[in-house]
């Protein structure tokens, strides 16, 4: 969720910031804050969204979520996230990295690196971008960094080629491909034989993976054979690329072995037109983000499969804009802010953790982006401190030399 | 969101398995500190009881035998020959789980066969080595083989002793072919054409000594040769054309990517590569040239998101520079000492920050720099423009006595008649004007910084249509009649301004100004402006197209009244054409009512920028850069007309001013002498076609430094004590600088050591590093991995040299031959190491997986850029030019749109013969790197990268067998087999299989193409398959035969070049 949805009017609720609605925020609050666009000292702004609860858990979401709330009991939410970076690109690839320095391998490749793929046909770790932009941080999001470049991410795309390259070129029709590989991998055999280098016996794997992809891509990509039930619970129409088509690609390729799918939405980034833009934002991935959990849920993946739902930071309790006009938005904010995590371990229906009365610091069970990283290394079976990779001349890791801890509050 | 799916879970977790065999003990049983003992310490000790204070236990270090000031030392838990006396030995062998160490919770433990080590080293006197790489190399002897027959040069001697004591022998040579072929692709980065093979292969055939020698100098003068080897320094200077992180912005530094080439093609002396890499803008009468080799540390990333600190990111752009000097130069990791002492090698976080400080005295530059020929150009015309001002002299024999008269009464005159009348005393005009300092926020998109003169400094974000704010209060004078704007330049703005966009220009859409009390008793208010003058009037002329905001209406630039027409459609501009541009503007703004301060006013000046483009995350911003506010109580006063730099000469005696300085006075007051008007349109016309140039990214030293501050733990916002400009101890010592410094030298008699000083260090002789840093990586250029497989850390951290003596008599070798790296690449090429044949058994396989003990030539897959330039060549698509503004070749449009990209960016498709220039010159976005090189392991430039590695997947697959150019090639490859390749089908495969490997096929190799060629054939033929849309050109013209069985056969042709030049063989060194 590129761009940084507010906690504020999606999951974190603030009665007593609606009271405060128009004055100035408390001087010890904003003590050495720094707002990316706005003064700090600007008026607070209360929520724009009602709340209630839902489920047996009795989780509290904001009004904009209807979906959401009727999957809440299969959910964790962690109202109590932090970060350090409060600027698009580098709180993205702190939250893809650990690190706001560029250069570092994505969650997605020390997931590969870790657990390898179980797909011969496609690629292990698969990335999507559905928002009105690409993602702030570019394709360092889901790069291998020091990791062997087999692990870094593979965008796809729901329109034309699903892979670059994937199709044959004009005039080679299957037979040709075929015909043309078998040849090629024998002049390559022959080869082997001569050189006896085994790289060459990889080349050859790899040439007909690349031959077995052109044929599996497609046909996961291609979402006509889904019934129309399942469509409908998504909210997704075949041919016409949405968030909600990636959600459901995202269930068919984690059916394929697909090992790490990640969908950016950028979307968020609500610094005017907050009420408008983000109710738009909703309509367009509450119902698919609720029907993955539950489409998961009811063909029994839901157990193996973790899904994870979040920005790279908050957003101020402070107003940016004028705080009468509907132009009015909120600015970026490290300090806390909401994501949910769902599956593969996770418990469902807990609510972790508090933000103080404006939502602007965490006072209750903080995790940050290490902790969360280890949280959801040790679900996929890791030691976040083990999980290694040796460059530079120290033992790299995800979670990087500074604690970390595996928030087991919500684990089941 | 994320959806990642578990399964059952077997932990993978990476072990240091690789050093395992090297940390053997040698048969003997003696143990080698380096070798032996510092990696187990360092792997299971040194975190806790390291050099870095901040983290240590038990007040105790590891990392040294005697006791420091800070710690006890080794010798404090070692009884030398006496292990179970040493309370090391106890510690690590305790059975109390509370005593021993490693803590159970460190999760470290050390191995039966490593206490063992420990132990064995303590009861051999447990003493202490200095780390091997923190010696200066020497040179060592070269040793004695058993089969001095085959030793060509010194390398030879160092690999052979070392195989024979494996008891190993090496591969006989490379076939000739085979060699050119290698050859070729490691001195150039192409296979050789066949012409060159050919004659090669003749020569050979008589001399094969010769031939070989003259064949490497062949290829050493070659103007590739530069081109190849800059590939590989760029990636350690993370090179890219664009700025990274969001906004991802076009930038120019192409001219660094040029002088690499050229450094290399000139086999510049390695010391100097750097010095003027690191330094060259401040070496005495530094050329345009040296000035772009600081391009080296302007590639870091550049973050322009809105909202940014930017003083933030200037940090982390030192943080890169620091990591790349690291990497490529020093070839050690620096980069902990960002937050904290290096845990393993003695390296002090203060260290990092003296280091730190040579380096942070800069301004992130962006100079105006010009080809060769642009250079030539200009020079004509400065000599025509020479001509026409000397005729104009000569026409007026009283020019002297005139342009005299002329400057008597611009000195004295003041901007104004009525600012004369009104000021008391000494009438000069600048004393007419306060001076007025805005107070800034950080609020709003663009940043500003308040410098010291008052004026006010833009940086980070640049929206392209946007209004800027400043907010001044006013106590002095009593009035205030008009105000001033002033542009200014700074090193900071591309061609060092006064604006901002590409061209350092700037458009003023309007200027206003609201005034209220300073008491708060009135509301502010509009002002309104009755007059503006500026020195500058260009004629209205729309906006140029890197301005368009589609929105379709008509917006131009000119004179100043477009700065308060309330027209947002037009807007003041001051480019006068290229370079004049670029200097000081000032424009007056006359109030129509004076202001009365009383009790002081607060004056906001609005600067509305509209005329900038319609993509903001684009290089579209037409706004001020540097600008500077103040007012006057004179009446009606206008703006200075004279150049700020003739005002400047104006201000010295005219018998103490330079030929050039009495130059430039006359060429600005010709234009004032009315009967001149014709010639003055002439040079006028002249001095427009001024070329543009390119702004490249440099380094300027800044005249006042400024202080570094060591960081807690990195933090830009949390400096700690001071850092003055130093060395690490355990490298070689700084020299004295000398007296000569730049202009950071501090006071008399102490002189600061600047950046200059610190590049001469880093390629001191008595370096310990520097030298095997770069013979290590080129050496693993020709054989895969280094002789120290860790090239970006030879510490105490990195792999062990497998070849030591070798790695340090190279070293000594480059640095003897006045750093001559073209030296090393004779002496490796030319060795009997480097010419063995590539071919393995699966003894030898099985022995020496990785060759590191060189018992066979070198093979694999050679780097991104060569794949793509193999095609090209064996295909003939290849256009050679060298150098120049990165292109375009074929991309799919939808990379550079959202959302795969994250703004709109530029992709100029370059249709003609741009796009087949060698993958070198291909533009490097980094966000979204172009798909034909990531997919064979391109970096992407955001950091130093000193080793690519190297992967076999099925997406270079589909990338060699699909990618619309890659087809291409395959059919001009065919066309060129069946017009060049011979009389018959089996020539012409040969002579396509020849232009791909170098070499003819077997007999088997041929039958199988001939049959698939002629299955082809027949099925196109047959129409079994439509030939036409295999053979019709990319760019749609349909170059092809009327002819259907001449189609056929193209067709059938391309498929076999296809297949050719996806043989794996194709694109590998062997």
């Amino acid at each position: 969720m590129a761009g940084a949805p507010s906690h504020l009017e999606l999951f974190d609720n603030k009665p007593v910031l609606a009271k405060y609605d128009g004055s100035l925020p408390p001087a010890e609050l904003i003590k050495d804050y720094r707002a990316a666009f706005i003064n700090p000292n600007s008026t607070l702004m209360g929520p724009k969204f009602k709340f209630a609860r839902y489920g047996q858990s009795g989780a509290e979401l904001s009004e904009l979520l209807p979906h959401l709330s009727t999957a809440v009991d299969d959910v964790a939410i962690v109202k109590s996230m932090v970060t350090t970076a409060f600027n698009h690109a580098p709180a993205q690839i702190m939250m893809s990295t650990g690190s706001q320095q560029f250069g570092k391998p994505s969650l997605g490749a020390w997931t590969l690196y870790g657990l390898g793929s179980e797909s011969q046909n496609l690629p292990g770790f698969v990335v999507f971008s559905t928002g009105a932009k690409g993602p702030s941080g570019g394709s360092a999001n889901w790069g291998s960094g020091f990791l062997p470049t087999v692990h870094q991410g593979v965008q796809l795309r729901t329109s034309g080629d699903p892979v670059l390259y994937l199709s044959n070129p004009p005039g080679v029709d299957d037979r040709l491909q075929r015909e043309s590989l078998d040849v090629i991998n024998a002049l390559n055999r022959r080869q082997l034989d001569v050189m006896g280098d085994p790289e060459i016996a990889t080349r050859i794997n790899s040439f007909e993976m690349a031959y077995r992809m052109q044929a599996s891509a497609p046909e996961a990509m291609n979402l006509a054979d889904e019934p129309e039930h399942i469509l409908k619970m998504y909210g997704a129409e075949p041919g016409k690329p949405s968030f909600a088509n990636t959600c459901l690609l995202a269930r068919r390729l984690v059916e394929r072995g697909v090992r790490f799918v990640e969908i950016f939405h950028e979307a968020w980034d609500q610094h005017g037109y907050l009420v408008p833009d983000i109710k738009r934002n909703c309509e367009v991935t509450d119902q698919p983000s609720a029907a993955l959990v539950k489409d998961l849920k009811q063909r029994g993946l839901l157990d193996e499969t973790l899904v994870i739902w979040g920005g790279e930071f908050g957003r101020t309790p402070m107003v940016q804009g004028d705080p009468n006009d509907a132009g009015a938005g909120r600015d970026h904010h490290p300090n806390a802010f909401t994501m949910w995590l769902a599956g593969g371990g996770v418990k469902g229906g807990v609510t972790l953790g508090e933000s103080d009365d404006f939502g602007f610091n965490v006072t209750r069970d903080a995790v940050n982006v290490r902790d969360l990283h280890a949280t959801i290394l040790h679900l996929l079976g890791f030691d976040h401190a083990r999980l290694s990779f040796k460059f530079q001349g120290l033992e790299q890791r995800l979670t990087g030399v500074e604690p970390a801890r595996v928030v087991h509050e919500i684990l089941a | 969101m994320n959806a990642c799916r578990l399964t059952v879970v077997s932990l993978l977790v990476a072990a240091a398995a690789l050093g395992a065999d090297r940390t053997a003990l040698a048969n003997d049983g003696a143990v080698d500190f380096n070798r032996d003992v510092r990696p187990i310490l360092a792997a299971n000790c040194l975190t806790c009881h390291g050099q870095d204070a901040a983290h240590r236990e038990a007040d105790l270090r590891l990392d040294r035998l005697e006791s420091a000031d800070d710690a006890r030392g080794a010798e404090a838990v070692i009884i030398p020959a006496d292990p179970p006396g040493s309370e090391l030995i106890a510690r690590i062998t305790a059975s109390d789980a509370d005593q021993r160490m490693p803590p159970a919770d460190s999760g470290k433990e050390l191995t039966p066969a490593e206490i063992e080590t420990l132990h064995r080293w303590v009861a051999q006197g447990g003493q202490y080595e200095q780390h091997w790489s923190f010696v200066a190399p020497q040179r060592p002897a070269t040793p004695q083989v058993a089969d001095a027959a085959w030793v060509r040069n010194p390398i030879d001697a160092f690999v052979l002793a070392r195989l024979e004591r494996e008891g190993l022998r090496p591969s006989p040579p490379a076939s000739a072919q085979a060699l050119a072929r290698r050859l070729a692709l490691d001195l150039t980065g192409l296979p050789p054409t066949v012409e060159e093979l050919a004659a090669f292969e003749a020569a050979a055939a008589s001399d094969p000594a010769a031939a070989y020698a003259n064949e490497v100098e062949r290829l050493l003068a070659s103007p590739h040769f530069g081109e190849r080897w800059a590939r590989t320094w760029l990636d350690a200077a993370r090179y890219a054309d664009s700025d990274g992180f969001e906004k991802d912005k076009p930038r120019f530094v192409w001219m660094y990517r040029d002088w690499v080439i050229n450094a290399l093609n000139a086999d510049m002396p390695y010391d100097q590569f750097i010095i003027e890499q690191v330094a060259g803008d401040l070496l005495s009468d530094a050329t345009q040239d040296q000035r772009v080799a600081t391009g080296f540390l302007r590639n870091s990333m550049i973050n322009e998101e809105g909202g940014i600190d930017p003083e933030q990111f200037r940090m982390e752009a030192m943080f890169d520079r620091m990591d790349a000097i690291g990497k490529a130069v020093l070839g050690l990791t620096v980069q902990c000492g960002q937050c904290h002492s290096h845990k393993y090698d003695p390296l002090e976080q203060t260290d990092y920050y003296r280091m730190f400080a040579f380096l942070n005295n800069c301004d992130e530059a962006q100079m105006s720099a010009y080809t060769a020929a642009e250079h030539a150009e200009w020079a004509a015309t400065r000599r025509l423009i020479a001509r026409l001002e000397a005729e104009l002299k000569a026409s007026a024999p009283d020019w002297q006595a005139r342009m005299a008269a002329w400057e008597q009464t611009e000195q004295l005159q003041p901007r104004s008649d009525a600012a004369r009348s009104s000021s008391q005393g000494n009438p000069t005009s600048a004393s007419n004007w306060t001076v007025v300092k805005p107070v800034l926020d950080a609020s709003g998109g663009q940043k500003h910084y308040l410098l010291e003169d008052g004026s006010i400094l833009a940086a980070g974000y640049a929206p392209t249509q946007h209004t800027t704010e400043f907010t001044v209060e006013v106590k002095s004078p009593a009035r205030v009649a008009a105000v001033r704007l002033e542009l200014l330049n700074d090193p900071n703005l591309p061609h060092g301004g006064p604006g901002r966009s590409v061209y350092g220009t700037c458009a003023l859409t309007e200027f206003k100004v609201d005034a209220a009390p300073l008491d708060g008793s009135a509301k502010a208010e509009g002002v309104k402006i009755a007059r503006a003058t500026a020195d500058v009037n260009p004629p209205g002329r729309p906006l140029d197209a890197i301005y368009d905001d589609r929105s379709g209406k008509p917006r131009v630039t000119g004179p100043i009244e477009y700065a308060n027409d309330g027209n947002e459609l037009t807007a003041w501009g001051i480019d006068m054409g290229p370079r004049r541009a670029n200097t000081p503007h000032n424009a007056v703004f006359v109030l129509e009512k004076p202001l009365e301060v009383k009790g002081g006013l607060r004056l906001t000046f609005h600067l509305v920028q509209n005329h900038g483009g319609w993509n903001s995350d684009d290089n579209q911003n037409h706004n001020l850069g540097r600008f500077r506010f103040s007012v006057t109580d004179a009446e009606n006063p206008v703006a200075d007309p004279v150049p700020a730099a003739v005002r400047a000469i104006l201000a010295i005696p005219p018998d103490r001013r330079t030929p050039e300085q009495a130059d430039e006075v006359f060429g600005y007051w010709r234009t004032t002498v009315p009967e001149w008007a014709e010639t003055n349109r002439r040079l006028e016309a002249l001095w427009q076609s001024h070329p543009r140039g390119t702004t490249q990214l440099v380094l300027s030293e800044r005249t006042t430094p400024r202080q570094t501050h060591r960081l807690e733990r990195g933090d830009f916002l949390k400096p700690a004590e001071p850092a003055s400009p130093g060395v690490p101890a355990f490298l070689h010592p700084l020299d004295e600088p000398k007296a000569s410094a730049g202009p950071t030298g501090g006071a008399k008699g102490a002189v600061r050591p600047n950046r200059l000083d610190f590049a001469r260090w880093l390629v001191d002789r008595r370096s310990p590093t520097t030298a095997r840093a770069i013979v290590n990586r080129v050496w693993q250029a020709y054989f895969g991995a280094g002789l120290v497989t860790t090239p970006e850390d030879l510490g105490t951290q990195g792999a062990l040299p497998t070849h030591p003596e070798l790695l340090d008599w190279l070293a000594v070798e480059l640095m003897d031959s006045g750093w001559s790296l073209k030296h090393i690449h004779r002496l490796i090429v030319g060795s009997a190491t480097y010419q063995q044949s590539a071919a393995v058994t699966p003894e030898l396989l099985a022995r020496d997986p990785a060759n590191e003990l060189l018992a066979r030539g070198p093979r694999f897959r050679v780097d991104a850029e060569a794949v793509r330039d193999i095609a090209l060549a064996a295909s003939g698509l290849l256009y050679r030019k060298l150098g120049g503004p990165s292109v375009y070749p074929p991309a799919p449009e939808f990379l550079f749109q959202p959302p795969t990209s994250y703004g709109p960016k530029t992709w100029n498709h370059n249709s003609g013969p741009d796009q087949y220039r060698r993958a070198l010159y291909t533009f490097r976005y980094r966000s979204v790197p172009y798909p034909a090189l990531e997919s064979f392991d391109a970096p992407r430039g955001d950091v130093a990268c000193v080793r690519r590695v190297r992967s076999n997947t099925p997406l270079q697959a589909l990338t060699t067998l699909n990618e619309p150019l890659y087809v291409q090639c395959a059919r001009e490859l065919a066309r060129r087999a069946i017009a060049e390749g011979g009389a018959n089908d089996e020539a012409r495969l040969a002579y396509a299989f020849r232009r791909c490997l170098s070499r003819p096929p077997s007999a088997e190799e041929l039958a199988v193409l001939a049959d698939f060629l002629a299955r082809q054939k027949a099925r196109f033929r047959d129409g079994g398959a439509d030939p036409q849309p295999l053979i019709a050109d990319g760019d749609a013209q349909a170059a092809v035969a009327d002819d259907r069985a001449a189609a056929a056969d193209l067709a059938a042709w391309t498929a076999v070049a296809r297949i050719v030049l996806n043989l794996d063989e194709t694109i590998t060194k062997q």
